[in-house]
């Protein structure tokens, strides 16, 4: 008798399938956008506040004349490239720091807890917003305030899973065995931590994406003239009684995008066998 | 028994259940064949039969549960006349737990890591019985004493990583027993405890379930303690039920050829060893020698004992012993007498707080780290847990590959060849190099840990319960291997083990361990047949239940 594979669980579930299509078509969209958009997104082609349905600008045009549906399009990329890119480098470092840090024990452990901690206190928004602030408004900064901003939590479930394969007789053995520290990580834990790196990434990936969103909208994101969905909905504001869809689409393309990510998550936690995973954030 | 009110009478019945699962290609694989029985009030019953054969499935669809990919396929399950297939989640919450109790067989999977185990009894005493926090502490310290817990107080304020496996089997009984449920289920609830511990637990149930009516479907691979435990068993093989009837009868004089061959593996303690032991010169050098071991746990952190002075415990108490060359010992005691502790200590994954080890005369350091290269390969261990000691993502040949390369340098090729070799002289075969840990079952994946401790060609290779996770008839396949390796490379051997009659089977000499103190070490047969001791006459007349106490007590109770 056996138990049906990941890849069976993962695709047998509708709500996987239905993240899973959502998380697909956002990132065709936003790697062929480039490609697919009519009008420059930057440039201005027409009167302000057209509406939908002209031949030209089948969207319309936003409040300074700018094509609407290629700066829609287009309004992804820089936040998801945000995203990805902190978390990849909140989850490898949690990852290292985590699985060290339980490993090891002692005083480290303490230490790296106890900073854990401190900043686990700190409202994430406010702490992202410090940084910007602090570090100027660019791309460089919002990516490593977000990266920082993650990697607590990251560390904690990590270390958290370390701490249960720690014990068992494998990792005794490699330690009788003499094995060095990184070779005792590298070999023994990380491979068996695999599974909760990968619900912890694909989890945080939707978060960071709706912070990104709502600090662009505070504008202390991603800046203008670059499109963005959060600085779209904050530009739309202004017209929110006359024009809603300027606010309705972008904040529609964020919501997909999450729920897509977060269904596809549940799934992979789900397939994985890691139910607990669900309940982080 | 009055049979007045016959459907009350009746707590649980079957009704040729039969219960699948889809296999990978689609098939149905029957796992629960046709089984049928009843249970009435107090009465308890025994299901007998090796691991793979049903005993688990068959208990979780008692509580109304399958694992995902399974289905009914038939028949029914009736608890007080209600079909539990057919309740819903609500209505079955309200039975578990409450009215159906079970005990499973791994305390620690079945206890949270971060709450303190009185805490987890108390929400269990305030969930299902309403009790308030006050009464809830003092009803858990009750039970805590009913099952027969040290000191309750300070078990209460302990994290289940801090309590020895019998004290966690007691505390999951404790919650278990928190509801006093018209029904216990206890799947292999003994399997990893000692056998006076073992003794106290089944005779608390037996205990138990007559002050309150509790009917008791006793889940187990040991025919020895259906007898002991049970009114009737059913012994099944391949999710059928093979042969029914009185315990006694079942264990005294089994049918079917698959009972008689259950009962013929099961090693006993009042029967001198069926094979023949290695000679080893009374005279021979010590390989190693532990002289005067003391090892003492820190008290477990809490208000007070910041400001009173503790008592430091001993797990171990200036223990004194040696090994010779090819020569196995047994280290026996209860589960908490420091058995594992020492085993530890001598590997080098705990510092002893007194006391030096010798490995041929020389010192060696405390910790692994510590010792040199050769230290470190002479002396192996092997893990109780099968799987947990085999890394879940690596392939067989990795595992096996290993030491080789780390002790000898041995290039990957060569590892190779001598991988292979071990997997033959385990007699598995050699396409588990390419398989991972998982897909084989518990007793191959010990024969694998087997083959990986001898990989280092070492001098001395402790066994930690090694085959207390494995069915009878596999236990004696994998001791009838490690022993032949044994002979061939002349390794000494330090077996720790609850199961006295193991330890009768295969070891030269025997330590008797009580509380962390050497109470009696002699040969295995003078120590089997002529205990000092007061403490070994009671571990062994607790170990040999099946001629003894049971069948006493069969006759008053009829």
């Amino acid at each position: 008798m056996k138990y049906p594979s990941a890849f069976e669980v993962l695709t047998h579930s509708p709500g996987t399938m239905i993240g899973v299509t959502l998380v697909a078509v956002h990132v065709m969209v936003t790697l062929f956008a480039p490609v697919l958009i009519p009008f420059e997104e930057t440039k201005i082609v027409g009167p302000v506040l057209s509406s939908p349905g002209s031949v030209e600008n089948w969207l319309g045009t936003d409040n300074i004349g700018r094509d609407y549906l290629s700066r829609l399009l287009m309004g992804g990329r820089t936040s998801i490239f945000v995203a990805m890119v902190s978390i990849t480098f909140a989850v490898l470092i949690a990852s290292l720091v985590g699985i060290s840090a339980a490993y090891v024990g002692g005083i480290y452990d303490d230490v790296v807890m106890r900073i854990v901690d401190t900043k686990l206190a700190i409202p994430g928004i406010l702490f992202i917003a410090l940084i910007v602030t602090g570090f100027g408004r660019s791309i460089p900064a919002l990516t490593a305030a977000i990266a920082l901003s993650y990697l607590p939590g990251a560390i904690r479930i990590i270390r958290s899973q370390a701490l249960t394969i720690i014990p068992l007789g494998f990792v005794e053995t490699a330690k009788l065995r003499g094995d060095s520290l990184p070779r005792i990580i590298w070999k023994e834990l990380v491979p068996n931590c695999q599974e909760i790196i990968a619900v912890e990434f694909a989890l945080r990936m939707s978060s960071s994406i709706l912070t990104v969103s709502a600090l662009s909208f505070l504008g202390l994101g991603i800046s203008p003239p670059t499109p963005d969905w959060g600085l779209m909905i904050a530009e739309g504001v202004k017209n929110i009684h006359t024009h809603t869809w300027l606010i309705l689409l972008p904040a529609a393309f964020i919501s997909t995008l999450v729920i897509g990510l977060n269904l596809a998550s549940d799934g992979l936690a789900n397939a994985l066998g890691l139910d607990a995973a669900r309940g982080i954030n | 028994m009055q049979h007045e009110g016959l459907t009350e009478m009746l707590i649980l019945e079957l009704e040729g259940l039969t219960i699948g699962y889809r296999s990978v290609n689609r098939e149905i694989v029957r796992v629960v064949d046709n089984v049928s029985f009843e249970l009435e009030k107090g009465e308890t019953l025994g299901i007998v039969g090796e691991s793979g054969c049903g005993k688990s499935t068959l208990v979780r669809a008692i509580m109304g549960y399958l694992r995902p990919g399974g289905q009914i396929l038939g028949g029914n399950v009736r608890f007080k006349g209600t079909s539990v297939l057919a309740l819903k989640l609500r209505e079955l919450q309200r039975l578990r737990g409450r009215q159906m109790a079970v005990v499973p067989q791994n305390p620690l999977s079945s206890l949270t890591y971060h709450m303190r185990v009185g805490d987890q009894i108390d929400e269990i005493l305030q969930i299902h019985r309403g009790l308030n926090r006050h009464d809830a502490r003092d009803e858990t310290l009750n039970l805590f004493q009913a099952t027969r817990l040290p000191e309750p107080a300070q078990i209460y304020r302990r994290f289940p990583h801090q309590l020895s496996g019998g004290q966690r089997q007691r505390v999951v009984i404790s919650a278990a027993l928190a509801c006093q449920p018209s029904v216990m289920i206890l799947d292999e609830p003994t399997t990893a405890l000692d056998t006076t511990t073992e003794m106290q637990v089944l005779q608390l149930v037996k205990e138990l379930s007559e002050e309150f009516d509790t009917a008791i479907v006793y889940i187990t691979h040991d025919l020895t303690l259906t007898n002991y435990m049970c009114d009737s068993v059913l012994v099944m093989q391949n999710g059928k039920i093979v042969e029914r009837g009185t315990a006694l009868r079942v264990f005294k004089c089994p049918k079917e050829k698959y009972t008689q061959d259950l009962v013929a593996a099961i090693p006993r303690v009042d029967q001198p060893p069926r094979h023949k032991k290695s000679y080893v010169p009374e005279d021979g050098d010590a390989l190693l020698e532990v002289k005067e071991l003391s090892f003492a746990f820190r008290p477990a952190w809490s208000a007070s004992t910041l400001f009173t002075k503790q008592e430091f415990s001993r797990a171990v108490d200036q223990v004194n012993f040696s090994v010779r060359r090819g020569e196995t010992i047994g280290l026996v005691g209860e589960s908490g007498s420091g058995k594992s502790t020492i085993a530890n200590i001598v590997v080098g994954l705990l510092a002893p707080s007194l006391g030096t080890i010798l490995l041929d005369g020389n010192p060696l350091s405390v910790l692994a780290k510590k010792r040199t290269f050769e230290q470190r390969r002479r002396v192996q261990m092997i893990f109780q847990d099968p799987l947990s000691s085999l890394n879940p993502r690596q392939r067989i040949e990795t595992i096996l590959t290993q030491p080789l390369r780390a002790f000898f340098g041995t290039s990957p090729r060569d590892a190779r060849d001598q991988a292979a070799k071990l997997l033959e002289d385990m007699e598995l075969p050699l396409r588990f190099l390419s398989q991972f840990p998982r897909q084989l079952s518990g007793g191959e994946q010990q024969r694998v840990a087997i083959a990986r401790a001898f990989a280092a060609q070492p001098d001395l290779i402790l066994c930690d319960e090694i085959t207390s996770a494995l069915d009878v008839s596999v236990q004696a396949h994998v001791l009838a291997l490690l022993t032949t390796m044994q002979r061939k490379t002349g390794t000494a051997c330090l077996f720790i083990s609850h199961d006295l009659g193991v330890v009768r089977e295969i070891a030269h000499r025997c330590v008797v361990l009580q509380e962390g103190c050497v109470v009696e070490c002699g040969t295995t047969e003078r120590v089997f047949t002529d205990s000092k001791h007061p403490y070994t006459c009671r571990l062994l007349a607790a170990a040999s239940r099946q001629d003894g106490l049971r069948d006493q007590d069969k006759v008053l109770t009829n």
